[in-house]
């Protein structure tokens, strides 16, 4: 019993982790219909920054967190603002083959600067852990967890109650409408794009110190972004709670009963299934 | 009409131009030349260049020692290593073109057992050898094939002297968690060592294969847990183990010993883990010891503090087994007298010679057999614990707890 | 008089191309092997995604069936070559249909991202198969020559080029294109869209499966991750778009070009060959999204401007 009880809590708290991880992607795919494949980049990208400013300034990674969304807000800002509103009113598509070239170079270039050399976020609290009713808790899982639940807030609240946020939400469902009233959509692609990387970046930052950074750690988690964006639904920020909680609940039960080799077939299976059954997600309104 | 003629024209131009390329850069002329195809960038870029590094150094330093004598002449050694992207696919063409078209005279190998299985087949295709140090599953000896010799130790093998040290533990361990990754190499060593396990008498708990590159290994943690083993034996990647000790540290899992095929013996490892890396177990078929002598490098020792100082990073078995890949082709160029593929492929076969690396000689199917050394981790070093004589140093056992570390 | 200046240079190229394997140098004859079979598979996706135009991420789904299916007839059951393609084609027809028929409903990027989750299903599905040797993959006999391979490989896409000509002049491929433009008006219009989509997908299918185990029995060695590569399909929509999707010839003459930068940097200047992809698809995305066939046909008119215009129409 208490082994179902710490194989629940693990999903959970890798749920909380994943939705953090899909959350930028969900931003950027609901509001700007861009489907960004270089989304896992970005993640590495956060790790790395993260990783040195922790062993090069010896900045707890925890602090290094907002300069990591900083230096992937701006990252993602110039890309969309100089790069990607160059196609965003082509066919849909387009922009899903150009992340994916933009993927293909960042990683390349991580290499060259970086090295594949393995490189973990070690801080001295990393693999502090406490029990909770026979099941041992991860602290900096928990904090993940917790960092997940107050950025999708924060950005619910942001999207439906601040100015910029509502002009964003203008811009994406009616650009000639959100231009009459003085929005600007060059900008404000930007701002959104800018965001979805800072998201990015933050989650970058907790992987590495849960997990390890290198260059090629963006790609696994790209797809696995998209399976929770898409299964909680693209319309609200709970949506990727929900699919991120599920996804972790899911492949951690199918990790147990039926081990460990099939938990990518459940999570993309079921992807599937949702995209046939009920493409909206399972908090989206149906269209 | 005019763009579909503009476009057969187009594609005619464009192999033209690669026949003619072809033709230009054509080979080499006088050194014998060696050619590899690594992996460079890629996943396993980060072991793929001990390989490059291993290989370079080598041919540096017998050609400094005055070359290779074949016949009455001394020649040169040149190398050609291209990088496959960590992709099996372009591992392969690139082998089919350092042979057919940059016309090397001999092959050495690249890094994992996948990527050998499906270059070693060009080998044996062109009949031309390949001599490699990056690949120990069985698969890669089991088709009857002539042209492939590998310096790596049986992949079945590889947890034989661990288990033996286990036994020989004050209390020994008796049950027995088995974890491996779903590739050549570790479900090779997977299958070895459930047999060896059941000839020691030690009962197996848990026996679970999981994926390659998997990041959470939190559901396995829990069960290990559960099942509580006294001995936790891990065949997988280096980035899987670097995820499931730092997992086990955060899930506050602690058996008595635990031992993994890879990671251990390499620096950057040790170093990604810091003080989390102590008590853990792994093996390597070299170690730098003076007591190794080289015929190019003096011995083992100075091998190793002169590729620190060449190339800024610790050496280790890969490196090591590297260099003894292109020793063995210098001796068995010696041995044969000649650059044809076929005598040198003979003359591999019957090579029985010591070298840094330890004891080259390739039984019937082409696999070198060296012991593997039991090694452990203890204050951020490696320290060989236990070989063919028994112990070396003491280990650390049982395994302290996280929470008292 | 112009289509028969056409015939014939087609004609002479195509025996310039069969007789290669007796003139040509063996890495010549790989590379040709290599880039026929890309040539193909850029032409099956152009069924799909550039007639009926529904992007597919599934390619390489069909493309690994017929990598396994033929694998598993030859060293499972031992039978021989052309029952193992047989195999792999069936295969992915039934998958076409199966899976096509609920996952064709889909629109637009749900439909890729459907697909491309489909990908990644099988390869954890096929890892976990023992007949299928599990994620550590099967060994395949070993054929020495590669002149077979080479002449399938030609064979094969002259026979793929053959019927995506076929289609591009048939009622099939009318209602393809109709269906491309506009589906509903095409449904209004009397086409039977699931129909017409599903046989797509299934032609799609059938010559990426025989490409596939072409690939298989050449290589002698297949597992999951590289048979049901997802890079590989990006690789085959990146040569169809840069050629011209919905074209005839544009995904051969796109495959062949790329295939020969991306082969010649491989093997030159390895360690650039992962950016060359890269780059491709973000200049060809930004100034060429039409393909060099709509280059070839409106450069003409608009000379350098041609690109200008293209951004100018996609950014905001």
């Amino acid at each position: 019993m208490s082994l179902l009880w710490q194989v629940l809590l693990n999903g959970v708290l890798l749920g909380g982790l994943y939705a953090l991880m899909a959350l930028g992607l969900a931003l950027v795919w609901g509001v700007l219909n861009i489907v960004n494949l270089a989304h896992g980049a970005f993640i590495m990208l956060g790790a790395y920054v993260c990783y040195y400013a922790f062993t090069g300034l010896s900045i707890d990674p925890f602090a290094a967190l907002p300069l990591a969304m900083l230096v992937l807000f701006a990252f993602g800002y110039l890309l969309q603002r100089y790069l990607l509103n160059l196609v965003i009113r082509a066919p849909m598509f387009n922009t899903l083959l150009i992340t994916f070239g933009i993927d293909v170079i960042l990683t390349y270039l991580a290499q060259i600067a970086f090295s594949a050399d393995f490189r973990t976020i070690n801080p001295s609290y990393a693999g502090d852990n406490f029990a909770l009713w026979g099941a041992t808790v991860p602290l900096v899982r928990l904090l993940a967890f917790a960092i997940a639940l107050a950025l999708t807030l924060a950005m619910w609240l942001f999207l439906s109650r601040t100015r910029l946020g509502r002009a964003i939400r203008a811009t994406a469902q009616n650009l000639i409408a959100a231009r009459l009233y003085g929005v600007e959509p060059r900008n404000t692609y930007a701002l959104t794009f800018g965001l979805g990387a800072a998201l990015a970046g933050v989650a970058g930052g907790l992987y590495g110190v849960v997990s390890q950074v290198n260059p090629y750690i963006g790609t696994s988690l790209t797809a696995k972004s998209f399976a929770i964006a898409v299964i909680g639904g693209l319309d609200s920020p709970l949506g990727v709670i929900v699919g991120g909680l599920f996804l972790g609940i899911v492949e951690s039960l199918t990790s147990l009963y039926l081990g460990p080799t099939y938990a990518d077939v459940a999570s993309f299976g079921i992807l599937v299934l949702v995209l046939i059954v009920r493409p909206t997600g399972i908090l989206g309104r149906t269209a | 009409m005019r763009s579909a003629i503009a476009a057969l024209v187009a594609i005619f131009v464009c192999a033209l131009i690669y026949a003619g390329l072809g033709y230009v850069t054509n080979a080499s002329a006088a050194p014998v030349t060696l050619g590899a195809s690594v992996q460079l960038s890629g996943p396993l870029a980060n072991t793929g260049r001990y390989y490059r590094d291993g290989y370079q150094f080598a041919v540096d330093q017998i050609n400094k020692s005055g070359g290779v004598k074949i016949g009455n002449n001394h020649e040169q050694l040149a190398l050609k290593v291209l990088d496959n992207q960590s992709d099996n696919n372009l591992a392969v063409r690139q082998y089919v073109q350092l042979v057919s078209q940059d016309k090397v005279n001999l092959l050495l190998g690249s890094f994992a057992s996948d990527t050998v299985i499906a270059t070693s087949s060009v080998a044996e295709k062109y009949q031309v050898p390949m001599i490699q140090g990056g690949g120990a599953s069985d698969q890669i000896f089991d088709r009857g094939y002539k042209y492939i010799f590998g310096t790596l130790p049986v992949a079945s093998k590889y947890f034989e002297s661990t288990i033996d040290a286990m036994e020989k533990l004050a209390p020994a361990p008796r049950t027995v968690a088995l974890l491996y990754a779903d590739d050549a190499f570790d479900v090779s060593v997977a299958k070895g060592t459930r047999e060896l396990l059941g000839k020691a008498g030690l009962k197996i708990v848990l026996d679970e294969r999981y994926s390659t590159n998997a990041s959470d290994f939190a559901s396995l943690l829990a069960r290990l847990k559960s099942s509580q083993p006294d001995a936790v034996l891990v065949a997988g990647h280096e980035t899987e183990i670097l995820n499931f000790i730092r997992q086990a540290k955060s899930l506050n899992f602690t058996p008595h010993f635990y031992s993994f095929t890879v990671g251990v013996p390499s620096a950057d490892f040790r170093k990604a883990l810091g003080a989390d890396a102590d008590y853990a177990f792994g093996m390597t078929s070299w170690l730098p010891s003076a007591s190794q002598k080289d015929d190019y490098f003096g011995n083992a020792e100075e091998f190793a503090q002169a590729y620190v100082k060449r190339f800024g990073y610790e050496p280790d078995y890969h490196a090591a087994s590297a260099v003894a890949d292109v020793e063995a082709y210098a001796k068995a160029l010696e041995a044969a007298g000649t650059t044809d593929p076929r005598k040198v492929r003979d003359a591999i076969a019957h090579l029985d010679f010591n070298g840094l690396y330890g004891h080259i000689q390739f039984n019937s199917v082409g696999q070198i057999s060296l012991p593997q050394t039991v090694i452990q981790v203890q204050n951020g070093k490696v320290m060989p614990i236990y070989g063919q004589k028994g112990f070396i140093d003491k280990p650390e056992y049982p395994m302290l707890a996280w929470s008292k570390r | 008089m112009r289509r028969s200046i056409l015939l014939g240079v087609v004609g002479i190229a195509l025996i310039v191309l069969a007789t290669a394997p007796w003139f040509a140098s063996a890495s010549l004859i790989q590379f040709g092997i290599s880039t026929l079979l890309l040539a193909t598979l850029a032409q099956s996706w152009n069924i799909i995604g550039g007639y009926a135009g529904y992007a597919s991420f599934g390619n390489s789904v069909f493309y690994g069936l017929g990598s396994y299916g033929t694998a598993i007839a030859m060293v499972q059951w031992h039978l021989p070559f052309g029952v193992g393609l047989a195999l792999g084609a069936a295969l992915a027809v039934i998958f076409a249909v199966m899976i096509g028929v609920p996952v064709l409903r889909l629109r637009g990027h749900y439909f890729a991202i459907c697909t491309l989750a489909l990908a990644e299903v099988m390869i954890a599905i096929v890892s976990n198969l023992d007949v299928a040797g599990g994620n550590t993959g099967l060994v395949l006999p070993l054929l020495r020559g590669d002149a077979l391979f080479y002449e399938l490989s030609l064979g094969l896409l002259v026979v793929t080029t053959l019927v995506v000509l076929w289609i591009a002049h048939s009622r099939f491929g009318f209602g393809l294109m109709a269906i491309r433009e506009n589906e509903q008006a095409a449904a209004v219009m009397g086409v039977d869209t699931t129909l017409y989509k599903v046989l797509a997908f299934a032609l799609s299918g059938v010559f990426a499966a025989i490409a596939g185990g072409i690939h298989a029995y050449w290589i002698t060695f297949l597992d999951p991750v590289s048979a049901f590569d997802i890079g590989l399909n990006v690789k085959m929509i990146i040569m169809s778009v840069f050629g011209g999707p919905g074209s005839i010839l544009g995904p051969v003459v796109g495959a062949f070009l790329l295939s020969g930068v991306s082969e010649l940097l491989s093997t030159e200047i390895s360690t650039l060959a992962a950016l060359f992809f890269g780059v491709v698809i973000v200049v060809a995305v930004v100034f060429m999204p039409r393909g060099l066939a709509d280059v070839g046909r409106r450069f003409r008119q608009l000379g350098w401007r041609y690109f200008a215009e293209n951004v100018r129409t996609h950014r905001v």
